[in-house]
């Protein structure tokens, strides 16, 4: 193995972040100890910070505050898994790692929800996502003033250049030198590449198109005591192994170690609002079947883009009749979602996609604004490699059906597939909103409105274009394109001020002092890339930014908690 | 374990192999014990039916069959899964603002398309020949996004495809159809690249085989 670490060494992590080495070093998957030790609080306890959803910002956000010292009650509506314990090497047998319960969707382009967009659990979608893990580019943060599209952040690249470097030292992200956006390299060499990477970069070069290996958060080596990946190319229904990161093992075990709660079961049904001061005084929710109330001195929601809307908008009183922040209507509007078409090529020789981890491979190539092109801003390309069930259905969605969809499926084993990510714009009438059904706990369920504008359209267009061409470049005797959406950003989105966002350039919402957003739904725009990192980025920033500006009254609790863990380890 | 499982190198229909010889299930003693209490469970005995009535399994049945091209045995017991997931409501949980959620979006669409079957045989679909299936799916199918008996057709087609999809291509008799090991944990693959085989890979037989499209 070569020398590994770049930005941040290993022992940088540590210091900062010691998840990776609280894991159990030999059997196991879950650090059971560190669990059964995990400190509590009561209900009537007034924790400094009570966290909605244990996701990528949730979980990042209560790892920093438990290390600067913080009483932090992070609640999670699914369970606390176990790698070993709780998750299979199987496609079906995943179904239970998604969020299923009921939700609608309309619009003149409906998004399908469940597996394709959102998890549950203690890890939140990270769990089950791909473990494509690219930073945004400057462009992103200002695509109204370069392009006339979208809108400009409060921030700016910079802003979060630091946060991006530490995430991807904690995860940590493995992959080539990277030449677009800001150039910058990553902490792991690039992994081995598997049939379909090879056909996509035998494609790309012919036609001149530049690609690149990673960047993946997937350990390439040992690190702390997480395990290599074996290569087996079940990243979507959560690694078993520990190779692939997610809130659960790389930032989870840090935050119990310094005393953070973890309560898993818990589903929030609604953030309190004291009507004499206007401040947030902690959340109702249901853990068990009984509804509990726990008190708190901030709220962060970091529920993800529908439930973080959904719960906000039924988290109503006299002073917020029309839910909780939103009286300027702007709670669960522009919502994104990404054109995600996949292309697929059948070779003569055999691929076998699945014998690898789906992300290997990218290219951002066409991801800005092309001047010549009659669409703004664009799309990255990435090797994707849905597993049967997956496959199956993409061409039963062309209706391709009986013998013939038997027939495609005996080619499995030839078949490559490229995905791309276009960047569809902020719309604000691509919004949740509350329906009349209801769910299982009373409260009303999320509809999810999702209808294209003409150059989300276009991007689509261009998108499956390019990577038709570079399959058949490659060799394929037969490509096919199926259309999809994937990953979901915007619903609580960051602004100037309250006129144009929910929260401010730091998560915090406007209409609440101690109320903060620090999840997927607070990013104005999507750029082509997926969003993890990022939001996990924007978490850390607005933690810091809570720990050593905060106004309001700064806890003062020392870690002693950390000292007691680390006895009883 | 696998040496007391009965039938080896078993495909949907016993299909002639693509794959000769492979088979999944004599690997599973290379699997987790967690995903091979999941995986082996469907080729074990199916829970007793409890969702759909036998009115409407009488035109899922040979709608199941039809989709997935499966008219002989043995079958992949898709009906039976199905089944079990509707009664569990093990659903994705999202459903079309113009739909109800699956479970009474099948129970519609099914009596629909027994409808629509009565018209060209007195028993409905489940007495229809083949033959008259196929073409009532066609026209169906043919409808693209327009309405059928109250809802967008490509919806209720999504629907449908996407619960036999799921049943079928979870069950280790399809993956020695088409060659996909299934389970990979703790053992992993060694040896990615175009044209690299495991030991327990089988190369395809393609030459018999011609493109469908
Ligand atoms: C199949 C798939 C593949 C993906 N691939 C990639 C990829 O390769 N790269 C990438 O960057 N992104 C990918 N993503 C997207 C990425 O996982 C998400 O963007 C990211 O995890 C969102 O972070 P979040 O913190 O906003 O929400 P989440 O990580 O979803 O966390 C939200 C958490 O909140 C909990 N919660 C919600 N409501 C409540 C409530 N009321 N009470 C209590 N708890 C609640 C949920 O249970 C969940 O655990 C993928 C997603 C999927 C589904
Ligand atoms: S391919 Fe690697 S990273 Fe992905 S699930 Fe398997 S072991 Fe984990």
């Amino acid at each position: 193995m070569r020398t590994l670490f770049r930005d941040g060494s290993a022992d940088r992590v540590r210091s900062r972040n010691e998840s990776a080495w609280l894991l159990p070093a030999g059997q196991g998957r879950a650090n059971e100890e560190l669990r059964a030790t995990m400190r509590t609080f009561e209900d009537r306890d007034d924790v400094d910070a009570v966290i909605v959803g244990c996701g990528a910002g949730g979980a990042t956000m209560a790892q920093r505050l438990a290390r600067a010292g913080w009483r932090v009650a992070a609640l999670d509506a699914g369970p606390f898994w176990d790698p070993e314990r709780d998750w299979v090497s199987d496609e079906a047998g995943s179904h239970h790692l998604y969020w299923t319960e009921p939700r609608v969707i309309t619009g003149s382009d409906p998004v399908p929800l469940g597996s394709n967009n959102s998890g549950r659990g203690v890890g939140g979608s990270m769990v089950h996502y791909a473990g494509y893990t690219p930073r945004f580019h400057p462009s992103d943060f200002e695509t109204h003033t370069r392009d006339g599209v979208g809108a400009d952040w409060p921030i700016g690249y910079p802003d979060l250049k630091p946060f991006y470097e530490a995430i991807e030292g904690e995860l940590p992200v493995s992959g080539q030198d990277w030449p677009w956006g800001d150039p910058h390299r990553y902490p792991h060499t690039p992994h081995p590449v598997s049939g379909n990477g090879q056909m996509f970069q035998r494609g790309a070069d012919r036609l001149g198109i530049v690609t690149r290996v990673g960047p993946v958060a997937i350990t390439n080596g040992r690190f702390g005591h997480r395990q290599h990946c074996i290569y087996r190319g079940f990243c979507l229904q959560g690694c078993k192994v520990n190779a692939k990161a997610s809130p659960l093992i790389t930032h989870i075990p840090d935050a119990l170690a310094h005393g953070a709660e973890i309560r898993p079961d818990s589903m929030v049904t609604s953030v309190e609002v004291d009507p004499r001061t206007g401040r947030a005084t902690g959340v109702r929710y249901v853990r068990h079947g009984v509804e509990r109330f726990q008190r708190a001195a901030h709220v962060i929601v970091a529920g993800y883009s529908i439930e973080t809307p959904r719960l906000l908008l039924h988290s109503t009183s006299r002073r917020f009749p029309d839910g909780l922040a939103n009286d300027f209507d702007l709670v669960g509007r522009y919502l994104m979602v990404q054109g995600a078409p996949q292309t697929g090529g059948r070779f003569a020789d055999e691929v076998r996609m699945y014998k690898a981890p789906p992300p290997e491979v990218s290219s951002e190539e066409f991801y800005e604004t092309d001047p010549a092109a009659p669409y703004k801003r664009g799309f990255s390309i990435q090797t994707v490699s849905p597993l049967p069930i997956t496959w199956s259905e993409h061409f039963a969605g062309q209706g391709i059906w009986g013998p013939e969809l038997r027939e495609r499926m005996r080619d499995y084993v030839h078949w490559a597939c490229l995905g791309a990510l276009c960047e569809f714009l902020p719309l604000p009438d691509n919004r949740v909103t509350l329906a009349d059904e209801t769910d299982r706990h009373g409260m009303p369920v999320a509809e999810f409105s999702y209808s294209q504008c003409d150059n989300d359209r276009a991007l689509m267009k261009a998108a499956q274009q390019v990577m038709e061409q570079i399959l058949q470049a490659a060799g394929a005797e037969h490509v096919t394109t199926f259309h999809r959406y994937a990953h979901l950003v915007g619903g609580a989105r960051m602004g100037t001020d309250e006129h144009t966002g929910v929260v401010d350039r730091d998560c915090r919402s406007f209409a609440v002092p101690n109320l903060l957003i620090t999840d997927g739904s607070v990013l104005p725009t999507q750029g082509a890339a997926n969003p993890a990192l990022t939001i996990m980025s924007v978490a850390a920033r607005a933690a810091d930014r809570l720990i050593h500006h905060s106004t309001s009254t700064p806890p003062a609790h020392p870690t002693v908690w950390r000292e007691h863990v680390r006895d009883s380890r | 374990m696998t040496a007391r499982l009965p039938h080896r190198a078993i495909t949907p229909g016993s299909t002639p192999q693509r794959f000769p010889g492979f088979d999944v299930l004599a690997e599973a003693d290379a699997w987790d014990p967690v995903t091979a209490g999941v995986v082996l469970a469907r080729v074990g005995p199916q829970p007793p039916l409890r969702f759909f009535s036998p009115a409407q399994e009488a035109v899922a049945r040979p709608l199941f069959d039809l989709i997935l091209d499966q008219h002989q045995e043995p079958r992949v017991p898709v009906f039976e899964m199905v089944d079990q997931r509707l009664a569990e409501l093990a659903t994705d949980g999202w459903h079309y603002g113009d739909l109800p959620a699956d479970p009474q979006a099948w129970t519609l669409s099914l009596g629909a398309l027994d409808q629509d079957a009565h018209q060209q045989c007195a028993d409905g679909f489940a007495s229809c020949p083949l033959e008259d299936q196929e073409s009532l799916l066609r026209a169906f199918l043919d409808l693209g996004d327009d309405t059928w008996h109250g809802m967008r057709a490509d919806r209720v087609w999504s629907l449908w495809s996407r619960y036999a999809c799921t049943a079928f291509y979870s069950h280790p008799w399809a993956w020695n159809e088409i060659g996909f090991p299934g389970p990979a944990y703790p053992r992993g693959y060694k040896n990615p690249g175009v044209n690299a085989r495991e030991p327990f890979e089988v190369e395809d037989r393609r030459a018999a085989h011609r493109d469908p499209a």
